[in-house]
């Protein structure tokens, strides 16, 4: 079942993003198509909430952009990742991995 | 979308952000093209998943919008909130802050107009006080001889203009009974140097002015409401004031208050009088309005000039003088200036101990909420953005405080005017648009001092550790700084205790001098009387003397004598002295003070005689030659001296019998020498404040028409005011009788602006006391609740609970006492700011401070109990259980 962005924890999308830009200078548009196949379909954010996202982060300074070219000659803003925002998403994972850990075990112990 | 966001907009349309979103859709579009839809369709599902494009974009506006006031609007709410949801912590800020801005706010008040403003006459800076100035005699500073006014006023380049002025109280005769009314004598000019006109009529015209002229008067707002109901048709009345009678020609303006608010009536004196001509007399005090742009040492340059040209034209009179002149303002309110500044300085401190025990509380508050705030910064919100809430919460409080402060403020600066009935101005103190500025300014001060510490330190250090700590509570590494607050707070306590201690000595002291005389059972009062009796000093003597004889048979009335000064009250009279027989020698001046009384003043005021006999009246003969047709009987005049005197200036050889003459003073004449008949005991004559120096009597029982009359009574004073009025009524019915006033009531209004000063500091030290010990006990009291694990641990190992008490009490009166050693030496500097307001009490006096030190080690001691005795009776299990 397809995850609604209203059931997405706000601070989960801002870590995908992060973890997304972290490849690479990348626009609005990329970031979007990366989300949905490496969900496998499963995150379905609608597209065009994923602008409010990105210029949160990019005021908050752990984003960078830039206008220049993108595949097919047209103009397109690319983001990529600050120091700074190397550094939250070091403290999300582990956060997220901590959390999910702690989800996890109580789920089998539960079993 | 609240109606306010407009305000914030900051890019109402970005093209960025269109190019940005059309990308988007149209790479989504080219993706549904190559999947095998048509061109429209494409498009259409491209805009369907991308979403609401518009809505979008306002989302970015709203990230993008710099969040002022969104933020300062939500801060305020939660502000708010949190003022709510701690009821008892922000009543006891609010309060604390309220006191302190209000009685800040009040004093400011009281200087601002008495000190800080011009006088209310247009180009205030520009009037000027002048005065004579001789060096020959012991009160240097005189005020002006007509003849002399009108020369400065006419050889000087630096003035406008100079006019003189003095008051009397006068009986105004042409109502159906006799009202007394203080009259203003005024020489030309007045008004304009003031720069002044009446509100209805006009100002005298050249004729009035002159020698001859017909006779006007200006009325004052009050009296012409008083007397004729404010009936524009009062100019053109007449009043008849001690004889003489003058039409009013205008009505001042309600505002106008020169000489002094009680002016009912000011009339004009020609200058050019013959009886005004002579350069020995002292009538005017005198004021000049300087040219545009000339200073106050050009002035004074310029008179001095003028005068020393006067000198060598008359030798005789005018080669000793000098002019004297300093700004008008200055002359009326120098005297309370140092009085307002130290009560403002006190209520500052007490301003600052408000806001260090604010600091101490919001500390301790801070740290209870340090879950809270390491929970906000964890979740992403900046440092700058907390420490801004925090901010806003001592702001919501302290303009809370301010707010209720402008009550007190005002409530305090109606005490202050009562309490203040003789200072200079006092009628001008209220509250404007400059003391709500000032009191705002004030809160957002405190809001800085108060908040921004607590705040800062509130928001740093480690977060998973605090975070992690919970509300396991550790011994608070935190208190060392409350403590240090709290020893502040204690130190300026004893600062403002101790200065409160010193006048209150002082004032007890005053209390208690024996002053030489008996002033209980003595009512003064006066009989209207003008200057233009004097013409006639035989008819006026004995007008005086019928009066004395008539008080002293009527019964309930013990003795009744008359002197030109009430013993006690702060005035003196210097003159230069001289014995007639043998030479004089200049090295050695004898210098007294001179006082004029009747024969029965002795006994009325109790003045023990020591030696020598009783003093008489004087007598007159008839001499055609002298003003009034008498002069003085030769050797009629008697003196009584003062213990002191004889002492000083005959030590070892007899005084009785001696003759002294007066040099320098226009009343008495060198032809007009006294003989001593006796000597009395030494009193405080000039101020019961001061050590009784050589004091010469000069028996004379009218030395000017309205003397105060002096009646010793058998009871209480004022019991015999009514009796003493209507035989006055009988004698004299032309005549107003007025302030009948026990002498005691004199001498009390005399240390007025003292009782004030001690009054407003004691209260402020009280205040400052309880505000410490509100500190100690709050801070002991957190660190008691800090520290509940560690004492319910203790106390199940088997520790004493007395043993708890005695730890928590020891901390508390430790730094109580460091508070006070450090709040001895800044209250030994504060004693030294009041050393000129002390009397009999020396600013370092060990005792006052060493009481002092222990009443706030006392006060402490209690506050401290408290916390301590809570601290004991924790319960080990219902603490470990907690855990």
């Amino acid at each position: 079942m397809p995850i609604e962005k209203s059931d997405l924890l706000q601070g989960t999308l801002d870590m995908l993003i992060l973890k997304i830009v972290t490849l690479g200078p990348i626009h609005g548009y990329g970031i979007s198509q990366r989300l949905r196949q490496i969900s496998k379909e499963v995150l379905l954010v609608q597209q065009g909430s994923l602008y409010p996202a990105l210029h949160r982060l990019e005021k908050r300074g752990w984003l960078a952009a830039e206008w220049g070219e993108s595949e097919n000659g047209r103009q397109a803003k690319f983001y990529k990742l600050s120091a700074k925002g190397k550094q939250q998403l070091k403290k999300e994972e582990s956060n997220w991995n901590r959390l999910a850990g702690a989800v996890a075990s109580i789920l089998q112990t539960a079993q | 979308m609240p109606s306010w966001k407009f305000l914030s907009r900051a890019r109402p349309h970005d093209p960025q952000f269109d190019s940005e979103l059309r990308f988007h859709i149209d790479r989504l579009t080219e993706e549904n093209i190559a999947a095998g839809m048509k061109p429209e369709e494409a498009w259409r599902r491209a805009v369907l998943e991308f979403g609401g494009a518009e809505q979008i974009k306002e989302e970015l506006r709203d990230v993008q919008r710099i969040p002022i006031l969104e933020t300062t609007m939500k801060n305020f709410r939660w502000a708010l909130r949190f003022v709510r949801k701690t009821p008892s912590f922000s009543i006891v800020v609010i309060l604390t802050l309220a006191l302190g801005i209000g009685a800040n706010s009040a004093v400011f008040s009281a200087i601002d107009e008495v000190l800080l403003r011009p006088l209310p006459f247009p180009q205030g800076d520009q009037l000027i006080f002048l005065h004579q100035y001789n060096p020959k005699v012991q009160t240097p500073q005189t005020r002006l001889a007509p003849v002399r006014l009108e020369e400065w006023n006419r050889m000087n380049s630096t003035f406008q203009g100079l006019a003189g002025y003095y008051t009397e109280d006068g009986s105004e005769t042409s109502g159906p009974l006799p009202e007394k009314v203080t009259e203003a004598l005024v020489t030309p000019r007045f008004l304009q140097v003031l720069g002044v006109s009446p509100a209805l009529g006009r100002d005298f015209s050249p004729d009035e002015e002159h020698f001859g002229g017909p006779h006007a008067l200006l009325i004052s707002d009050r009296f012409w409401r008083r007397r004729f109901g404010g009936d524009p048709n009062a100019l053109g009345n007449k009043l008849r004031i001690d004889g003489f009678s003058g039409s009013i020609v205008g009505i001042m303006p309600a505002s106008f208050a020169f000489p002094s608010p009680d002016v009912d009536v000011w009339a004009s004196v020609p200058t050019d009088a013959p009886f005004a001509q002579d350069r020995g007399s002292t009538w005017y005090l005198t004021i000049g309005r300087l040219k545009p742009g000339v200073t106050l040492e050009q002035a004074r340059a310029n008179l001095e000039t003028v005068q020393a040209q006067l000198g060598k034209q008359f030798p005789q009179t005018d080669a000793h003088l000098t002019p004297g002149i300093a700004p008008l303002k200055e002359a009326t309110v120098g005297g309370v200036r140092s009085s307002l500044w130290m009560l403002f300085g006190a209520v500052s401190l007490l301003l600052l101990i408000g806001c260090t025990n604010i600091v101490a509380l919001l500390l301790a508050r801070g740290a209870q909420r340090q879950h809270e705030i390491s929970v906000r910064l964890s979740l992403g919100a900046s440092r700058f953005a907390v420490v801004c809430q925090l901010l806003t919460e001592s702001l919501v409080l302290a303009l809370t405080g301010a707010l209720i402060g402008l009550f007190v403020a005002g409530e305090a600066s109606n005490v202050f005017r009562g309490l203040a009935k003789e200072l200079p101005r006092v009628e001008e103190i209220h509250l404007d648009a400059r003391i709500v500025l000032y009191t705002l300014l004030c809160s957002v001060l405190a809001t800085l001092v108060c908040g921004l510490f607590p705040a800062i330190r509130g928001t740093r250090g480690n977060l998973s550790g605090a975070l992690a700590q919970a509300s396991r509570s550790q011994v608070s590494s935190r208190t060392p700084l409350q403590w240090f607050l709290v020893g502040v707070q204690v130190a300026l306590a004893v600062t403002l205790l101790g200065g409160a201690a010193l006048l209150l000595r002082s004032f007890q002291a005053l209390g208690r001098v024996s002053p030489g005389f008996e002033a209980s059972h003595v009512l003064t009062f006066h009989v209207s009387g003008s200057w233009g009796e004097t013409a006639d000093m035989k008819g006026l003597t004995q007008r005086i003397d019928h009066i004395i004889e008539t008080l002293r048979n009527t019964p309930g009335v013990g003795a009744a004598a008359t002197s030109a000064e009430l013993p006690g009250v702060p005035t003196e009279f210097q003159t230069e002295l001289k014995f007639v027989e043998g030479p004089a020698d200049p090295r050695h001046k004898i210098v007294a003070e001179s006082r004029f009384v009747s024969p029965g003043y002795f006994s009325t005021v109790q003045i023990p005689q020591l030696s020598g006999e009783p003093c008489q009246e004087p007598k007159f003969i008839v001499s055609p030659g002298a003003p009034g047709g008498v002069r003085l009987e030769a050797n009629s005049v008697t003196v009584l001296v003062n213990h002191s005197f004889a002492d000083t200036y005959l030590p070892g050889s007899k005084v009785i019998g001696r003759h002294l003459q007066v040099l320098g003073n226009a009343f008495l004449r060198p032809e007009d020498a006294g003989t001593v008949r006796g000597v009395v005991g030494d009193a405080r004559e000039e101020g019961l404040n001061r050590q009784p120096g050589p004091t010469v009597y000069w028996c004379i029982g009218a030395p000017d028409p309205d003397p105060y009359y002096l009646v010793r009574t058998a009871t209480e004073p004022m019991a015999l005011a009514e009796t003493l009025r209507k035989e006055m009524h009988q004698i004299e019915p032309a005549r107003s009788v007025f302030d009948i006033m026990p002498l005691e009531a004199h001498l009390n209004d005399a240390f007025s602006e003292n009782r004030l000063r001690t009054i407003l500091l004691s209260f402020f030290a009280v205040t400052a006391v309880s505000l410490a010990c509100v500190g100690l006990y709050g801070t002991l009291s957190y660190s008691v609740t800090v520290r509940r694990r560690e004492v319910g641990l203790r106390l199940a190992l088997g520790a004493l609970q007395g043993q708890i008490v005695r730890q928590f009490l020891a901390q508390g009166l430790v730094v109580t006492f460091l508070g006070c050693l450090a709040g001895w030496g800044l209250a030994a500097a504060f004693a030294r700011v009041l050393s000129g307001m002390l009397y009999g009490v020396s600013p370092s006096d060990v005792g006052t401070l060493l009481s002092v030190v222990l009443l706030m080690l006392l006060v402490a001691a209690f506050a401290a109990l408290i916390p301590s005795l809570r601290a004991a009776h924790v319960d080990p299990m219902q603490v470990l259980r907690e855990e």
